[in-house]
């Protein structure tokens, strides 16, 4: 039996991209971890010191860190699903065959490539109880009648940066979705159609079923992207009003602002690991369903 | 011999000379950060970093580099910079994140500087006091700059059709926004709102003058008089005369508020009033917020510090200098309209004449700042909006609302 002769070259090869990738992700990982456990304000530089679970106690009894959480699971749940709702009507729709087909699909991309402080200062004018354009709107078809401050009352601040988030992930889902039905063959649907399925079975039993991998790739990526998303809320109300808006990636930032970082990082932990506690289980499903399909 | 000796003293002597001139005049660049409240101050900034450039003679040359002020987040922002190894040379600043420079070793201490400055008696000897206690030791870590004392905003023409006079007492301020807040057209909706109540970062400023003219403070929140302070402020909001924007109203939207007609009064300082002489003219006015039961006013502060990771901090001082009595005072405060420390240039005309200096100054005897403490940034920034918006909204009472303030500030 001949041994295999050992060969440093695939380790140095792949080693720029493991220190690239350990400084840049698990160092400030490690580093998340540690400051975790200390009592890490930057306020009082001279009380830094290990204090094991405290933090992690500390979040426990801390309504709104629940409160945060509970607002993290609404904003994923309506947000991200209301983008794959919206973002799959449109995907069926740009697969279709219609005049300006192109310029449709660069123009539904706009919200996609629109940077997320831009879309939080557009949509915090659109939405401006005073002189924004959504009220005025509203005004003229008559569907109100006095203006509404949609970003200073609780009952409908939420809504509305949730109603933004969705507008911006459209394009995501149906840039991917449509990706998706371009690969699947027309013998399905011929078959299908021989078999005597209506749209609606065609829909559910060729097109859903070819596109799953796809819908399960895009929606865990947007769950992960949704939930640790900042920029779109902190520029439209800043967690605000009464801290109706504050998730927990928001949560987490507010208190890294006021440099309590250890803290900051406790509750940027516990996001991590509620996010792997779905992202596990999904990958898992994801992976069973393609080994089945060997 | 004597003429050797005499010859090498004096080739000795012109060297020496010759290296402090060269050291004197070796190219420095001092790298400063500001804010601005808009861009014709932004400009003027950059004038007078420019001046100080042309005119210093010592070859120091300042970069001035515009950070936004973001509702406070700028002392954030620069903390963030300087920690991490960045950072300007010098800094504008706000007394109230004096604690976590100074916890963290982050600034240079200027007695030594102030000790052999010729000028130090141009500024008076009192906010130099405030500028120690704001440190919580016996030296001065921030350089005074111009002061911003907070006043009302009015419309003389909005007064007048609602019949209302300039408010002397408190109880006629309350009063006067409920008269104000008017229809205008007749079409059963409110046009004008008698008061522009700032419910965003920054609003605790104004706020403070309703805790204090009830009789409270800012030692305890909880008080009865307190509480009956925040009562009125949420009464405005409930009773309609507030825009329903309020809550997340911030410096931005109650000045478009005014300056759109929206509202008939609102709270700022000085630095406001140009631009409110240019929309409005002569129909713009202000008066001192008045007195209930006590009386208080914020002072705005804005000072210069140099940061401990300047390796020039006697070029950096001779800027800090030129903005503190030098021309940059006079520049900046003409521009701005802000009040100078500077006892000079308190002195000239243009500030002996404006209407809105004189209230200033009317306001000056009991304004104040709030409590510097750790905690302070973050009740300004996150807790105070918060809990305000949520007392305005009827989420929670007057009451629980200063309690949770009273905990978020002072632990207890």
């Amino acid at each position: 039996m001949q041994r295999k002769r050992f060969s440093p070259w695939p380790y140095l090869l792949i080693a720029p991209a493991l220190i690239v990738i350990f400084a840049v992700v698990f160092f400030p990982v490690l580093n998340a971890i540690g400051m975790s456990l200390q009592s890490y304000d930057l306020r009082r530089p001279s009380q830094i010191r290990f204090t094991g679970l405290a933090n992690y106690a500390a979040a426990m009894r801390d309504p709104l860190f629940w409160q945060a959480l509970l607002k993290t699971v609404m904003w994923v749940g309506v947000g991200v699903g209301m983008q794959f709702v919206f973002g799959f009507m449109l995907a069926l729709l740009l697969n279709r065959k219609f005049l300006g087909r192109g310029i449709v699909r660069s123009i539904s991309l706009i919200p996609w490539v629109t940077p997320g402080v831009l879309i939080g200062l557009m949509w915090r004018w659109i939405f401006d109880g005073n002189y924004g354009v959504l009220n005025d709107l509203l005004l003229r078809l008559g569907l109100i009648h006095d203006k509404i401050p949609f970003l200073a009352q609780q009952s409908t601040a939420f809504p509305s940066v949730i109603l933004t988030i969705i507008w911006q992930g459209i394009p995501f889902f149906a840039l991917m979705l449509l990706a998706g039905l371009q690969g699947i063959p027309e013998e399905l649907y011929d078959a299908a159609n021989v078999d005597g399925a209506n749209a609606v079975q065609r829909f559910f039993l060729v097109t859903v079923p070819s596109l799953k991998n796809t819908i399960f790739v895009t929606t865990l990526l947007r769950i992960i992207w949704v939930a640790n998303s900042v920029d779109v809320i902190f520029n439209l109300t800043e967690g605000g009003p009464a801290y109706s808006t504050q998730t927990l990636s928001v949560y987490v930032f507010n208190k890294g602002n006021t440099l309590n970082l250890g803290y900051a990082s406790t509750m940027a932990i516990l996001l991590a690991l509620a996010l792997a506690l779905v992202a596990v289980p999904y990958l898992k499903t994801l992976f069973k369903a393609q080994e089945e399909a060997k | 011999m004597k003429r050797t000796l005499a010859f090498v003293l004096v080739a000795v002597l012109s060297m020496t000379a010759l290296v402090a001139v060269s050291a004197q005049q070796k190219p420095v660049t001092i790298v400063h950060w500001y804010w601005a409240d808009n861009p014709s101050y932004s400009a003027q900034m950059q004038k007078i970093a420019a001046d100080f450039n042309a005119t210093n003679g010592k070859g120091i040359t300042v970069v001035a580099q515009e950070y936004p002020w973001d509702g406070g987040a700028y002392s954030e922002t620069l903390f963030r910079a300087v920690m991490g190894g960045g950072g300007p040379d010098t800094s504008s600043f706000k007394l109230t994140s004096t604690p976590l420079f100074t916890a963290n070793n982050l600034l240079v201490n200027l007695d030594e500087f102030l000790a052999k400055w010729k000028d130090k008696d141009k500024i008076d000897s009192s906010l130099y006091d405030t500028m120690r206690k704001a440190s919580g030791t016996k030296s001065v870590y921030v350089m005074p700059w111009n002061t911003q004392i907070l006043y009302v905003y009015y419309r003389p023409s909005l007064f007048k059709k609602a019949g209302v006079s300039v408010p002397k007492t408190y109880a006629e301020f309350l009063e006067a926004c409920k008269k104000l807040t008017m229809d205008t057209n007749g079409d059963g909706k409110t046009d004008v709102y008698g008061f522009g109540m700032r419910g965003a970062k920054g609003g605790q400023e104004p706020w403070g003058s309703f805790i204090w003219a009830r009789g409270g403070n800012f030692d305890n929140l909880t008080t009865p008089q307190a509480i009956q302070g925040m009562q009125d402020f949420i009464d405005l909001y409930k009773n309609g005369y507030a825009p329903p924007t309020a809550p997340m109203d911030g410096f931005q939207e109650i000045i478009a508020n005014f300056k759109s007609g929206k509202t008939a009064m609102t709270i700022h300082h000085i630095g406001s009033s140009i631009g409110m002489v240019d929309t409005f003219g002569d129909d713009v006015a202000a008066f001192a917020f008045p007195g209930g039961v006590g009386r208080w006013t914020s002072m705005g502060d804005t000072e210069n510090v140099i940061l401990k990771s300047s390796k020039n901090r006697e070029a950096a001082f001779e800027w800090l200098a030129y903005l503190a009595t030098g021309k940059g005072q006079e520049a900046w405060c003409v521009a701005t309209g802000n009040v100078p420390v500077s006892k000079d240039v308190q002195q000239l005309p243009f500030f002996q004449n404006n209407r809105f200096m004189k209230v200033s100054i009317e306001g000056a005897p009991y304004a104040g700042i709030f409590p510097i403490l750790d905690t302070t940034t973050e009740w300004i920034s996150t807790i105070w909006p918060n809990t305000v918006a949520a007392a305005l909204t009827g989420k929670i009472s007057a009451a629980e609302a200063m309690k949770q303030l009273q905990v978020g500030l002072w632990g207890k």
